[in-house]
């Protein structure tokens, strides 16, 4: 049972953001940390493999910054860890980065591909779907619960109303994971340290038998700027003890609705 | 062989009437109890052969360390400490079982080397009279010193004698722990029998002899006035029966010293010689050669031999069971049980082990190190999550015991295998990230400044006189910033050249290496000590406490030896030096909570008590002071753990016995936690109109406010 798990790094800022119509944001305003749908999907992998045996192999496209959360997926116990990058691939959509997943898929002939359902940053929801695409795997997305017997995959769906859909499918498959579904593991400073002795990969867009121009040539959209939204007004504070705020809202009501 | 019966006689007969066969299978008894109580000597000290060596004192310190102790025991001072009538009882005890050992190998030495070797013992004369008075001094003060322990354990019952276990459900395997209670009877009631044995046999002798100087052997001569009537044939074979039972239960009593509850002569002594001077305040940092290994103790076979000493050295005295917050509060946790709990493992581990007195002695420990420490047959998960790390367990314990660094440890571990809770580990991950405990923006941790009207100086960028290291509360709790706001006005009033890190300060780590995250207090010590290092100043100011400790007695093993100081020391410095004029007096009657981490830790008491005497308070001491204080409940990272059960919170308590003190309505704290605990507390117990909290430099404030006073 080989389970790979495709992670990403995500920037938050740090701090009141400064846009001004920059397609960027400054790398000093960004910290990186493993996104949080992610965390879900390792953990689920890992789970998988402690119960059957076999191998987690979590990958990343990113710069250098997304190693310390590859190194947090070695500690929690993922196998091995493969980093693809290339600088011209700074911007790279969820079409481009799915794109060289596949071939890395194509490498590794996982059992099953367990992704988050999207990333905390950019929101797409696009890159774990856009694999199965790619590779014409089976997948399941938004996944609350995972159960596998054999091939046999059963696999839950949270429903509006809190209705649980089930389903069936075989592997090879890709699920993409809705956080809730289990409870992540922490991984100590020592273990990331540690972690470090494990295999972790650097590999090019020409290791994957493909250049970073031929992988953004499936790009599908571009960021062209980021604003923050114009602040409301008219937002009033109210002050003082609680029967004069609970007065005061009575009025403001009455002012604005009608008694 | 009967002396000739003089009307006074100066010596008595060792080994009276015994004839030659007995008189051998004695010393081969004696020679046999010598044996046991060896054996029973080495088998632990191979066990403690198998720890690391974590803790101990370089050897050069031994000697020094050893006359410490030595005076220690010898005054009893740790004994008596908090418990004056205890500690004379123990002396009792323990001059009485001293002198009368010593008197019984005088004995030896006069009848078994002097006699043989120089025809002639010097067991006689007038040094036989005043060995006689000794003896029977120290032997009645321990007759009545024992009776005193049994009354106590019997009747007067104090809840620290109780052994009912609050880790374990009341019926569970092991929950009353009946057979330390045997052990403690028996242990009393034998050293008892032997010393009443003891002058039935003196009274013997002397109703028989009738040697004289009575006052000098004055409790066997009160014995002796009821025997007289019986007649010489009837004493003499009493005294034959008595003498072989004393006899025979004193060198049984010697010979199973090391494996009954008296063993705690040579194993307390021993704790206390080796005892860490900074147990508690200082942690152990992982060494390099165990960079790859778990961390912390998950078996047995991971405790340091010093740690292993102290499981063995535990008295049962139950001072750490009596003080910790987890216990008073209904927690699954007594620091007396965990030591307990791990030093029953210690000493007879489940798992495999070569019979026989050999192997007993070769395989000391090997079966213990794959004896599990943590688990629900021995110390539970939640027992070690229950602790608060307030080091009260560490201050109370007479024998230089280590409760509170051995739970560490054992957090240590669960840590690494992924048994805590969630919200500390969200916590954890936070300051990981961003470098503090309160989920802010690391670039935020200076925004408090913006609203003073003046610049609070960036201390990296230039030279300042102190270095603020503010802390994760002080910065971004709201309720704190107003008293850190408050600190800065004082200090820029005073006129003191101060300077904080901004974003360059991180979480301190104390309390983060005190939840068993080493690692990461690695991390955020090194950050610190790089980024304080790079900084021109005299000395670094912190109004946390938890800060402080760990600034400045862990951080010397990164490399950050620094003079720190608690705000509280630095503004009666400022107060004293007259920076702020006379001071108009406040006339408020208030009660102080010592904050664990500036008082036990770092032994200030008197700043903030002499604050509050300049500031014209009239201070009501809280019942638990100083060293005794009472946890707030935040320690040890609890701050940052989903409250679990427990039948009342530790700031709750701590504020109803506040409540209870007539007229105070102040209740002054020195910790930004300390703040957000019992700020919290006083609402939750519906306080508000009876007691304000209020920080010490808020009572500065409140005094500057109201104006210098006019010289009279």
């Amino acid at each position: 049972m080989k389970v790979l798990v495709p992670v990403k790094s995500v920037a938050q800022i740090d701090g009141e953001p400064l846009l001004d119509g920059a397609a960027e944001v400054s790398p000093d305003l960004l910290e990186w940390r493993l996104n949080e749908w992610d965390e879900f999907a390792l953990e689920a992998a890992l789970r998988l493999v402690e119960g059957d045996g076999g191998e987690v192999v979590v990958v990343t496209v990113g710069q250098e910054e997304a190693e310390e959360g590859l190194l947090a997926c070695l500690a929690k116990g993922a196998d091995r860890a493969v980093r693809i990058w290339d600088p011209a691939l700074a911007g790279a959509d969820p079409l481009a980065v799915a794109g060289l997943l596949a071939r890395l898929a194509t490498e590794e002939q996982p059992d099953l591909i367990l992704g988050g359902v999207q990333s905390s940053d950019s929101g797409n929801a696009a890159t774990a779907v856009a694999l199965a695409g790619l590779l014409d795997l089976p997948r399941v997305a938004v996944v609350a619960g995972i159960e596998l017997d054999g091939d046999q995959l059963t696999v839950e769906r949270e429903l509006d109303g809190g209705a649980i859909e089930v389903l069936r499918l075989r592997t090879p498959a890709l699920l993409t994971v809705q956080t809730g579904i289990n409870e992540p593991r922490y991984a100590t400073l020592r273990a990331i340290k540690q972690a470090k002795a494990k295999p972790l990969a650097t590999l090019g867009p020409a290791e994957l038998g493909t250049d970073a121009a031929a992988a953004l040539a499936l790009a599908g959209s571009r960021t062209v700027a980021l604003a923050m939204p114009e602040r409301g007004e008219g937002a009033t504070m109210i002050d003082g003890p609680p029967s004069a705020i609970a007065g005061r809202i009575a009025e403001i009501v009455t002012a604005e609705v009608g008694s | 062989m009967p002396g000739l019966l003089l009307a006074a006689t100066k010596s008595r007969p060792i080994l009276w009437d015994t004839p030659l066969g007995l008189e051998v299978l004695w010393y081969g008894l004696v020679g046999l109890s010598v044996l046991v109580f060896l054996y029973g000597v080495a088998r632990p000290l191979a066990r403690y052969r198998r720890g690391n060596r974590d803790g101990l004192p370089p050897l050069r310190e031994v000697p020094a360390r050893f006359w410490q102790a030595t005076r220690k025991v010898y005054s009893q001072a740790m004994i008596a400490r908090r418990n004056p009538a205890i500690g004379w009882a123990h002396r009792g005890i323990f001059y009485g079982w001293v002198v009368l050992a010593i008197g019984t190998v005088i004995v030896a030495l006069s009848h078994d080397v002097a006699q043989p070797l120089f025809g002639a013992g010097f067991y006689d004369g007038n040094f036989y009279l005043g060995c006689k008075a000794f003896l029977n001094l120290f032997g009645t003060a321990l007759i009545l010193a024992l009776l005193a322990m049994m009354v106590r354990r019997a009747v007067v019952r104090p809840a620290r004698l109780d052994y009912a276990r609050p880790d374990r459900a009341p019926g569970e395997e092991g929950a009353e722990r009946r057979g330390y209670r045997v052990g403690d009877w028996a242990f009393v009631v034998t050293l008892l029998v032997i010393a009443l044995t003891g002058y039935l046999l003196e009274g013997l002798r002397i109703a028989m002899e009738d040697p004289g100087y009575n006052a000098f052997q004055f409790g066997g001569w009160l014995v002796a006035q009821p025997l007289a009537a019986l007649g010489d044939p009837t004493l003499a074979a009493l005294r034959h029966g008595a003498w072989w039972f004393h006899g025979l239960l004193a060198i049984t009593f010697v010979a199973l010293i090391p494996y009954t509850k008296a063993g705690h002569m040579l194993s307390s002594y021993a704790s206390m010689v080796f005892r860490d001077p900074l147990a508690g305040k200082r942690l152990a940092p992982i060494p390099p050669e165990r960079a790859d290994a778990p961390a912390g103790y998950g078996t047995l076979g991971d405790f340091s031999a010093l740690h292993l000493l102290q499981l063995d050295a535990c008295t049962k005295c139950g001072r750490c069971h009596e003080v910790c917050p987890a216990r008073a509060t209904g927690r699954p946790l007594s620091p007396r049980d965990v030591v307990l709990e791990l030093g029953e493992h210690s000493r007879h581990p489940r798992g495999d082990s070569p019979g026989g007195l050999l192997g007993g002695l070769l395989d000391a420990g090997g079966a213990a190190a794959e004896e599990g420490a943590i688990g629900p047959e021995a110390v539970r998960a939640e027992t070690v999550w229950s602790c608060m790390q307030c080091n009260a367990c560490v201050e109370a314990c007479p024998v230089g015991i280590e409760q509170a660094p051995i739970i560490n440890q054992l957090r240590r571990r669960l840590l690494e295998e992924g048994e805590l809770d969630a919200g500390l580990q969200a916590t954890l991950q936070q300051i990981h990230k961003s470098g503090n405990s309160l989920g802010q923006s690391r670039r935020s941790r200076g925004k408090w400044t913006a609203e003073l009207d003046f610049e609070v100086k960036d201390a990296r960028a230039e030279a300042v006189d102190v270095l603020w290291f503010v802390g994760d509360y002080a910065s971004f709790d709201p309720r704190s910033q107003r008293v850190t706001r408050t600190l800065a006005r004082v200090l820029h009033e005073a006129g003191v050249d101060f300077g904080i890190l901004y974003e360059g300060e991180s979480n301190a780590g104390n309390d983060v290496r005190r939840a068993g995250e080493e690692g990461l207090f690695e991390m955020l010590a090194e950050r610190n000590v790089e980024q304080i290092s790079a900084c021109s100043f005299n000395r670094i100011l912190t109004s946390d406490p938890h800060s402080l400790n760990t600034l400045r007695n862990e951080y010397p093993d990164f490399g950050g030896s620094w003079t720190v100081v608690h705000h509280t020391d630095l503004v009666l410095e400022l107060v004293e030096e007259g920076r702020f004029g006379a001071l108009a007096p406040l006339h408020h009657r208030v009660t102080y909570h010592d904050p664990c981490y500036l008082g036990r830790h770092n032994g200030t008491y008197e700043a903030p008590r002499r604050l509050l005497e300049l500031l014209g308070c009239e201070l009501v001491e809280m019942p638990r002071n100083r060293d005794n204080s009472f946890c707030c409940g935040a320690g040890g990272g609890q701050i940052w753990i989903t409250e679990q059960g427990g039948t009342e919170r530790p700031s709750e308590n701590r504020i109803r016995e506040a409540l209870e003190l007539q007229g105070v309505d102040l209740f002054v704290v020195a910790c930004p936690k300390d703040v957000t605990m019992y700020e919290d507390a006083i609402k939750t117990t519906a306080s508000d109109g009876r007691l304000r909290l209020v920080e010490l430099t808020e009572l500065l404030d409140e005094a500057l406010a109201r104006g210098p006073v006019a010289a009279a």
